[in-house]
């Protein structure tokens, strides 16, 4: 029984192995084999201004459709979370079906909307609330708003679920208590859906740290770092420098993962002590 | 109760010696430093109804794991039919299963379920369609067969069980806990149905349980269990009316019981003194030594309540603490006076009855045999 | 609280499923535009489209560069979703059923990919693909998307088999059925739908990647995505609109078959 276990990781193993694995060892050494020397492509990627700047923007970029995902995403999650049977289905229904067209067809199809001739701008120049128009697509707004409706999805499914799993008695309870229906939100439901915020916060900001569709073709004059790897690889043919970011963007990734993973410990921890001051 | 007075406690005794169906040799389960099951052995007749019970965590479900072989034991042999099935897989035993919540297959219907076993072993068809059929009208659901489980009643799906654990004739049948899941009423119907169904197969069945009412009804033979171990076996009537242990004399009914602080000796041949911790004496059979460490039983429905009591080797009165009507009996603590120790006495209600208040002086009393000794 | 103040929170609960209604209905916008100026006949975007034509369509259907593109993709898809699902399948077997002993780094290793930004991989993955000689074949693009594909159907699977307990297993093997007919008769047909879900979902994530086909394809192995981006790079025309909607029609139509097949399934 025992050994016939391990039989079951075979097919997982052959194909990670060499697949996933491998891979992530190549850009190891990778990294440490440019022609400067042991770590000197480590020391560009700090020192180059050009390199800092992109960071920046990726950051910068990630953080601000991270925001913008979940002051959209939370309203969205706590609506659907409320409504039952069919309504429910189809809000989901609706929210999910964007999400299945390919991440270049959307990309392309803000590409049209946030066009200098396009119809978010002929509207806005209608309506005469500008008089030029918006050059979305070079200064990075653009990018912002299209990347935030990739990734809208991506945080309303983890709150959702949050959200349903909370005991309607709870916000009922403080109902009782007397607490208004805001009251009740700030006091019962936001604290309880913070660790799934928490997720889908994560999730948003790790995938929109290696978008490479969107900032590509809606970025404008905007670099970001999976773009600054592309281009070392592909074009300059830098492969020790490519590697060494992506060893910095793999290591990032999982750094914010085992920061998350180390919080949900931590609070896990806590609520086992509060329990325990009752017990 | 009744029931288990009624069954003569022997006809279990004299069908283990007619060869054994199942024999356990020094089975054990030891996890890490903590022991599942110690090393038990016991022997259990063919067409013997078997039950094991005891708290959860005992200890009951990690040793019917291990004959079903989905736990592997540590040490110890399980024979069936004269060979061992320690070494072999779960699916070449030839044991019938039946588990707490049926785990019927929910995607294949009755028929197919009960027909799944059959299949397995590459039995014809047409002999297939036949036993189904034979098997599904013994459980009286001729009439379900191409339902699906999920549009069956608990009873029904425990029933389908039952067909589908037994139609391969196994050589034994395990049960675990396969009541639990049922409410009052029925599990009382059920275990009707499957004592009928065990009768007319002749089926041995080794049968887990946390209910001792149920094991009481059901079973031949109750091994009580605690901490990985047996701590008793016998009829329900021996456990019931000869526990060796505190343990099971509070495990299977009720009782109130004493340490014992001196035994002052022999009276006659038969009876000797007892006096009990908080100084009470009494008067009980011999055999028993009744010596300090040990303690001293008394079954509720022992004690005799009202003027009745006066008359009895041991008499005293008492003080009713707490009185209480509840349908066919009358439950009692009463406190003995100049002595700490309460008694819970059960008293069955007939015509003219006389009900203690609480508060009120009454007579008390047990005859010679009523006290037993336990050894721990 | 008063009827009035009642009345408000009313008000602003309604307000705020509107709201949310609307941006649901908004989310659909992008893609119907997409739709909208493939129906034209100028050959630059405009939008609103002035007039009605297929021209675009005719253009697209008469494409070889599309043709031969969807079928690498279908290609691709299916081979890596089926490899994914493979190995997703019994991954969750061991990890959930067996408890075999380093089960949590191996799950973690089989969600990694999701995360994983795709660039990182792509970078690893090309010189191991001209290594093992499998640049330019559709094997190298196959087995990278099996890759990131891997976690769908090991997270659908893996809530599948947590969904029920292995009781029923067992119950089929002190019945008398081996490991293998246990599975074959119990566990995949109680998993079906996670599979198929499962399945689906890394056939998307294949029909969706681009930067590692761009980094794994050569001409002759190219997929739709990465044409549409060349496309897109090269010259903006209605075609591309065109294209898009017939995948999106296409896609719709998966979806639909995803959540309504199993649905089918249980009522057989």
């Amino acid at each position: 029984m025992k050994h016939r276990s391990f039989l079951l990781y075979l097919p997982v193993a052959l194909l990670l192995t060499p697949f996933f694995l491998a891979p992530m060892a190549v850009i190891g050494t990778e990294s440490f084999s440019g022609q400067h020397g042991v770590g000197a492509e480590y020391v560009k990627v700090v020192t180059d201004q050009g390199i800092r700047t992109v960071l920046y923007n990726t950051f910068y970029v990630a953080a601000m459709v991270t925001i913008l995902s979940l002051l959209i995403g939370y309203p969205i999650a706590y609506v659907l979370a409320r409504l039952k049977g069919r309504w429910a289905t189809i809000g989901i229904f609706l929210i999910f079906l964007p999400f299945w067209a390919s991440t270049v067809i959307r990309s392309f199809a803000w590409m049209i909307l946030l066009g200098r001739k396009g119809p978010v701008n002929s509207i806005l120049l209608g309506i005469g609330l500008i008089e030029d128009p918006i050059r979305f697509i070079d200064n990075g707004l653009g990018l912002m708003i299209a990347m935030t409706y990739i990734m809208v999805p991506f945080i309303v499914v983890p709150i959702l679920n949050g959200l349903r799993a909370i005991d309607p008695n709870l916000p009922r309870a403080a109902a009782v208590l007397g607490a208004n229906p805001w009251r009740q939100f700030l006091a019962v439901t936001l604290p309880l859906s913070m660790p799934n915020i928490a997720v889908g916060c994560t999730i948003v900001f790790v995938t929109s740290l290696g978008f490479f569709v969107t900032p590509s073709l809606l970025g404008g004059d905007l670099t970001v770092v999976s773009m600054l790897i592309s281009e070392q690889a592909n074009r300059l043919l830098d492969w020790p420098l490519a590697s060494a970011l992506a060893i910095i963007v793999l290591l990032l990734t999982i750094v914010i993962f085992a920061l998350l993973r180390l919080s949900q410990l931590a609070s896990r921890r806590r609520d086992k002590a509060r329990s325990g001051v009752f017990a | 109760m009744l029931q288990m007075v009624s069954r003569s406690a022997t006809t279990a005794e004299s069908r283990a010696a007619g060869g054994a169906a199942v024999s356990i040799h020094n089975l054990c389960k030891r996890y890490n430093n903590f022991e599942a099951v110690v090393p038990t052995s016991v022997e259990i007749a063919s067409g013997d109804f078997f039950a094991i019970i005891g708290p959860s965590g005992s200890g009951k479900s990690t040793l019917l794991g291990m004959i079903a072989g989905y736990i592997d034991p540590t040490a110890g042999r399980i024979v069936v039919d004269g060979r061992d099935i320690v070494p072999e897989p779960i699916y070449r035993r030839n044991i019938g299963m039946v588990f707490q919540n049926y785990a019927l297959f929910p995607h294949l219907s009755v028929a197919q379920n009960v027909a799944y076993p059959l299949k397995i072993r590459g039995v014809a068809k047409h002999e297939i369609a036949r036993r189904v059929r034979e098997s599904l009208a013994m459980v009286r659901l001729e009439a379900f067969a191409s339902r699906m489980p999920s549009e069956l009643s608990g009873g029904q799906q425990q029933r389908v069980a039952l067909a589908r654990a037994s139609i391969y004739q196994p050589s034994i049948l395990l049960m675990d806990e396969p009541l639990g899941a049922l409410d009052k009423n029925l599990r009382d119907e059920m275990q009707e149905e499957i004592k009928r169904f065990q009768q007319e197969l002749g089926a041995t069945v080794i049968y887990v349980t946390h209910d001792q009412q149920e094991a009481a009804f059901l079973a031949d033979r109750i091994a009580i269990m605690r901490d990985g171990a047996m701590t008793q076996i016998g009829s329900p009537r021996s456990l019931y009316e000869q526990p060796k242990s505190r343990f099971v004399a509070e495990f299977l009914g009720e009782a109130s019981i004493f340490p014992v602080k001196t035994a002052s000796g022999k009276l006659t041949d038969q009876t000797c003194r007892i006096t009990l911790e908080d100084g009470t004496e009494t008067v009980i059979r011999t055999g028993e030594d009744g010596g300090p460490g040990r303690f001293a039983c008394i079954r509720p429905e022992r004690i005799t309540i009202g003027p009745k009591a006066r008359g009895l080797a041991n008499a005293y009165t008492g003080v009713v603490r707490e009185s209480l009507y509840t349908p066919g009996s009358i439950r009692y603590r009463v406190e003995l006076k100049d002595a700490g120790c309460l008694l819970k006495v059960r008293a069955l209600p007939q015509h003219n009855t006389e009900v203690f208040e609480t508060g009120s002086s009454v007579d008390i009393g047990w005859s010679v045999d009523d006290m037993t000794i336990l050894a721990e | 609280m008063s009827v009035s103040e009642k009345k408000l929170w009313t008000a602003w609960s309604r307000f705020l499923t509107g709201l949310v209604g609307a941006i649901l209905i908004g989310f659909l916008v992008p893609i119907l535009v997409v739709v909208a100026v493939s129906f034209q006949s100028k050959s630059y975007l405009s939008f609103p489209p002035t007039d009605f034509s297929l021209r675009w369509y005719q253009q697209f259907i008469g494409n070889d560069d599309y043709r031969s593109a969807i079928l690498n993709s279908m290609m691709i898809g299916a081979s890596a979703a089926a490899l994914a699902t493979i190995a997703g399948i019994s991954t969750a077997l061991a990890v959930v059923r067996a408890r075999a002993p380093g089960s949590a780094i191996v799950s973690t290793l089989s969600i990694a990919p999701a995360v994983l930004p795709q660039i990182v991989l792509a970078i690893g993955l090309f010189p191991i693909s001209v290594w093992l000689g499998l640049q330019g074949t559709l094997w190298a693009v196959i087995l990278a998307h099996a890759v990131i594909g891997l976690p769908f159907p090991f997270i659908t699977v893996c809530g599948a088999l947590t969904s029920y307990s292995n009781r029923i297993e067992i119950a089929s093997m002190t019945l008398g059925a081996n490991a293998f007919q246990t599975f074959r008769l119990i566990t995949f047909p109680m998993i079906r739908p996670a599979v198929i879900a499962g399945f689906i979902f890394a056939f998307a994530a294949s029909l969706d990647e681009l930067v590692l086909a761009l980094f794994l394809s050569s001409p002759s192995t190219r997929t739709l995505p990465l044409l549409l981006w060349e496309q897109l790079n090269f010259q903006v025309t209605p075609e591309i609109a065109a294209a898009a909607s017939v995948i999106l029609a296409v896609t719709s139509l998966l979806i639909l078959a995803a959540t309504l097949l199993p649905r089918l399934d249980k009522d057989n």
